[in-house]
């Protein structure tokens, strides 16, 4: 006999979430904090695309 | 986009995700999180994605899974991306990998599914201080800056 295991947990395509209060805030956890630095320091050298630096 | 992606779960001000990876290794709680950059000339969020640590609980991303569906991971972290987006503006998304070789792993997934992601997204790779337009198989990038089209 066939079976069919219908996986649940995968989708196709764009879907929206689905909003859990379980989901916390990592903003401040030491590595996101550190890697925020480490961007804003890159962003302050470099600039965004197509702008110049002074 | 039309990838196969994880089902995925926000919290009510669409900074945070997570969502589980499955596969070999059992089923792997993975955590994204949108932070804002200050100082830059347009908004720009750091993207930070990883495990939770197994003590802590706070956002590690150094841990390798290897749990084999790497196109999978990535689709549903675009697709934050895009969620993120539909709530907050279509601003720059600024991700780095936690060391040159996880970079270019990111890298890697992006040239997979570059077809799907390019339609998207405009993509840019850091390369001796200067934004280049991404090109999927060239040079190693340092960084990445994501922008929703």
């Amino acid at each position: 006999m066939t079976t069919i295991v219908k996986n649940l947990t995968i989708k196709k395509g764009f879907g929206p979430g689905i909003v859990s209060s379980k989901v916390k805030s990592h903003a401040n956890d030491p590595l996101v904090i550190k890697k925020v630095e480490e961007a804003e320091q890159t962003i302050q050298r470099v600039g965004l695309p197509g702008q110049k630096i002074k | 986009m039309n990838l196969e992606r994880y089902v995925y779960f926000n919290s009510n001000d669409y900074q945070d995700y997570e969502f589980y990876s499955e596969g070999p290794k059992g089923r792997i709680r993975k955590l994204v999180t949108f932070t804002k950059i200050t100082g830059a000339e347009s908004p720009t969020y750091n993207l930070a994605f990883g495990d939770p640590h197994p003590d802590t609980g706070k956002l590690d991303d150094t841990v390798i899974s290897n749990n084999q569906d790497r196109d999978i991971v990535l689709a549903t972290v675009a697709n934050t991306i895009t969620e993120f987006c539909n709530h907050h503006g279509n601003h720059y998304i600024y991700a780095k990998g936690s060391s040159p070789s996880r970079t270019r792993l990111y890298q890697m997934g992006i040239t997979g599914l570059w077809e799907e992601i390019s339609m998207d997204f405009d993509v840019y790779g850091l390369k001796d201080n200067d934004w280049q337009k991404f090109k999927p198989n060239s040079i190693n990038y340092e960084a990445f800056l994501v922008k929703r089209k």
